[in-house]
């Protein structure tokens, strides 16, 4: 194959596979975690959680790194479950799923999500390295 | 394809249940960031989630989000290709990897989440 006609690399689809896995990778190691201790054992008041306490929630959410680990598990997480969801509705039938207008809205709402984030976690807890 | 296909066998099924785990674990993230929020409306605005209503919710979402880590990391080693000194790593070592990794971030979130509380 010439040079000419080699097609070029697929940099949209490698960057969607790569929210896609890194997602759901991200997602699968943390996540069940998250939901025993803040959904579960605090609620329960069987262990005591940052998130149960106004004080100890705003501090931890005010650490920058928090800032960023929060960012990157939702926002790397919902480009994963946008991917999965759109694809088993073309699993179920639904083939318009396929479309430019279906990944707008797939893809779009994950981008929508993470907007919202930024502005959740840049406007609750002012940012402390203390 | 026939409707009602994924339920004509097991393996089918279950492919259905891991895709679907997608919806609840971005519902409770919604809530997460829901509660992150609600850290904005000030010390006498805050309302700690303790609801049975919420609690019977992250019960359902940990139960997908359960299977989805079990699938998603078991998977590692078909997907991931490593090499170490030139030699490849076996599937088996990595899935274990994997798994191990799991554990490790699950007891040191959890540590954070609950050690920084008072």
């Amino acid at each position: 194959m010439s040079t000419e006609t080699r097609k070029k690399p697929a940099y949209a689809h490698l960057f969607w596979w790569f929210m896609f896995a890194n997602g759901g990778g991200l997602a699968a190691l943390v996540l069940p975690v998250h939901i025993l201790v803040q959904g579960v054992l605090g609620p329960l008041q069987i262990v005591p959680v940052v998130d149960q306490h106004f004080d100890t929630w705003v501090s931890v959410l005010g650490n920058p790194l928090v800032k960023l680990y929060v960012l990157a598990l939702i926002a790397l997480s919902f480009f994963h479950f946008a991917h999965r969801l759109r694809y088993l509705l073309v699993d179920f039938g639904l083939h318009a799923a396929k479309s430019v207008p279906a990944q707008v809205i797939f893809y779009g709402g994950a981008v929508a999500v993470t907007l919202v984030t930024v502005w959740v976690l840049l406007t609750t807890a002012p940012i402390s390295l203390g | 394809m026939p409707s009602g296909w994924w339920l004509r066998k097991r393996h089918y099924f279950l492919y259905v249940v891991r895709e679907f785990t997608a919806l609840p674990m971005a519902l409770w993230l919604l809530w997460l960031l829901f509660d992150i929020k609600s850290a904005g409306a000030g010390p006498s605005g805050f309302q700690p989630p303790r609801s049975t209503a919420f609690v019977v919710f992250s019960v359902v979402c940990l139960a997908f989000a359960t299977y989805h880590s079990y699938t998603f990391l078991k998977l590692a080693g078909v997907i991931i290709h490593v090499k170490v000194l030139d030699r490849p790593v076996p599937p088996r070592a990595i899935v274990f990897t994997m798994f191990g990794l799991w554990a490790l971030a699950s007891v040191v979130i959890g540590a954070v989440l609950i050690g920084f509380a008072r």
